[in-house]
């Protein structure tokens, strides 16, 4: 993962560095819960502007209750009814399911309905105007201006224009690994059967697209004469995981120092593109959530980017795109494997010599990102019934959304342009053209496939 | 800077790299194992997080 994802590069997690991570850590927290706050109170508008309009059209056509009490009382006996039903079909679906019989359905508890504030009922009601915040927050949400938009682009903001004053820094680079126990947790809403189906999927495109980016880079810039070095980073950098897995290979091909730099620049530049532009391009090309999720998972280039532009989407492509991305950080120790082969043995033997050996148990478990494994725990966890709903709720949505919070707060407050502005040379026409080329056919594949290979059903 | 020294450098960064997301990946587990023994227990529970929130 890249310096602007998730990757640990920069700060190492020790009791000993804490002091230094500490003020960094706090803020990113504050800013975490100010954007959640922002969240809660845009989605409570949107809820209430949506139930407003329907009190509107109710008005307009004189069909609006007389008073507030009134109102109140309609939806208190509806939601009473509803829990009398679902009362009704938890019985049913119990006798159904001690009697073996599947075809019953287990019943959905009714959610309360949405009752606006008394002022914004008479308003509605009496002034035929929906107040202004409820618009406003209905705006904001129409624009996917959620909590993981606001971090990251108050905190790109905020980098670029008044800066992080130097105590802050060291903590809000170790913030955004934060966005991994979430990732984690997440896995109390699979079973194992959604994530083998999803994986499988996801196992073609990886192979498919991640690999293949690798490949067809590796092949373009021998024909092309492109330094080995650089073809391979950027290879790396483009096709798997930003600019872990360029540092990775980095040191197999003896990629030189001013390509290295140009490559991660590219991939930060890339990633942050794609972060920005591809919940918009998702929507403006009618991806349902599950595909936009295994899109993204596809091509996007690290774990924070994927994971923020995924929940920028919907929770739902965030449970597909989780899936893809753990298949997909399962392939850096074969994408350093695969460097070692084409540009260190491949050309020995070619060339006659004795090609040098290689260790693959060794850069396997050097190279595999081992926080995958807290996840098949959960899943396995979640597949025992060792959680309840109640718990699936609070780990898969509500903690998630924390954690998440405060790892983006990390993200935004380190997509510096600085860094961006490093791109350039043949590194960026190869990251863009191969990055581009990558998003474009994944888009194809991803929607040609359909939304119901990719949805998890929890 | 020469072939070697650059290999070398390129070595160290990339050791000291995956050193730093090894140690990340364990305090990231540890985190999400504290999480989860916290909410099976009854420690979080379903109002926990929204009593953070006005």
């Amino acid at each position: 993962m890249g310096s602007a994802g998730g990757g640990g590069i920069g700060v190492e997690f020790s009791l000993a560095n804490l002091p230094k991570m500490l003020p960094g850590l706090i803020l990113c927290a504050i800013f975490g819960w100010m954007a959640l706050q922002w969240d809660a109170t845009m989605g409570k508008w949107n809820t209430h502007f949506k139930e407003a309009e329907k009190v509107l059209k109710a008005a307009n056509e004189g069909k609006a209750p007389a008073n507030y009490a009134e109102y109140k009382q309609k939806h208190a006996d509806s939601f009473a009814k509803k829990t009398e039903e679902f009362k009704a079909a938890q019985e049913t679906y119990k006798a159904a399911k001690a009697a073996g019989d599947k075809s019953v359905k287990e019943p959905k508890k009714p959610s309360k309905p949405t009752t606006l504030a008394e002022s914004e009922f008479n308003s509605v009601a009496q002034a035929k105007a929906i107040p202004g915040n409820l618009s406003f927050g209905n705006l904001m949400i129409s624009f996917q201006l959620t909590y993981v938009a606001m971090l990251l682009l108050v905190g790109m903001l905020i980098r670029n224009t008044v800066g992080i004053p130097e105590i802050f820094k060291a903590g809000t680079v170790a913030a955004r690994p934060l966005i991994k126990p979430g990732i984690i947790i997440l896995g109390a809403y699979y079973m194992w059967s959604d994530v083998l189906k999803v994986g499988v999927f996801g196992l073609a495109l990886v192979v498919a697209f991640v690999m293949g980016t690798q490949i067809l880079i590796s092949f373009w810039a021998r024909r092309s004469k492109v330094d080995s070095g650089l073809a391979c980073v950027m290879g790396a950098g483009v096709g798997v995981c930003g600019v872990s897995a360029a540092v990775a290979v980095a040191p197999v091909v003896n990629a030189k120092p001013r390509d290295f730099f140009y490559a991660i620049g590219t991939i930060l530049l890339f990633g942050t593109l794609g972060l920005f532009t591809f919940p918009y391009i998702g929507k403006a090309l009618g991806m349902s959530d599950p595909v936009f999720g295994a899109w993204v998972g596809t091509a996007i280039l690290n774990t924070a980017q994927l994971v923020a532009a995924a929940s920028w989407y919907s929770h739902e492509s965030l449970l597909t795109a989780n899936v893809i991305n753990i298949v997909r950080v399962g392939f850096i120790p074969l994408i350093v494997l695969w460097a070692i082969y084409f540009y260190v043995v491949k050309p020995a033997v070619d060339a006659g010599h004795e090609g040098q050996k290689i260790n693959v148990m060794e850069v396997v478990t050097s190279k595999f990102p081992i926080f995958v494994f807290g996840f098949f725990i959960m899943v396995t966890m979640n597949e025992f019934g060792f959680f309840t709903p109640e718990h699936r709720s609070i780990l898969a949505h509500e903690l998630l959304k924390l954690f998440f919070a405060i790892g983006f707060a990390g993200v935004g407050l380190n997509i510096a342009f600085d860094d961006l502005k490093k791109a350039g040379g043949t590194a960026f026409f190869i990251g863009v053209v191969s990055g581009t080329l990558k998003a474009v056919l994944a888009a194809i594949a991803v929607m040609a496939i359909g939304g119901d290979a990719f949805r998890v059903k929890g | 800077m020469s072939e070697q020294s650059t290999h070398d450098a390129y070595a160290e960064k990339a050791k000291s790299t995956f050193s730093a997301e090894r140690k990340e990946d364990y305090f990231v587990l540890a985190v999400a194992a504290v999480t989860v023994v916290l909410v099976l227990t009854g420690v979080i529970g379903p109002t926990f997080v929204k009593s953070l929130f006005f």
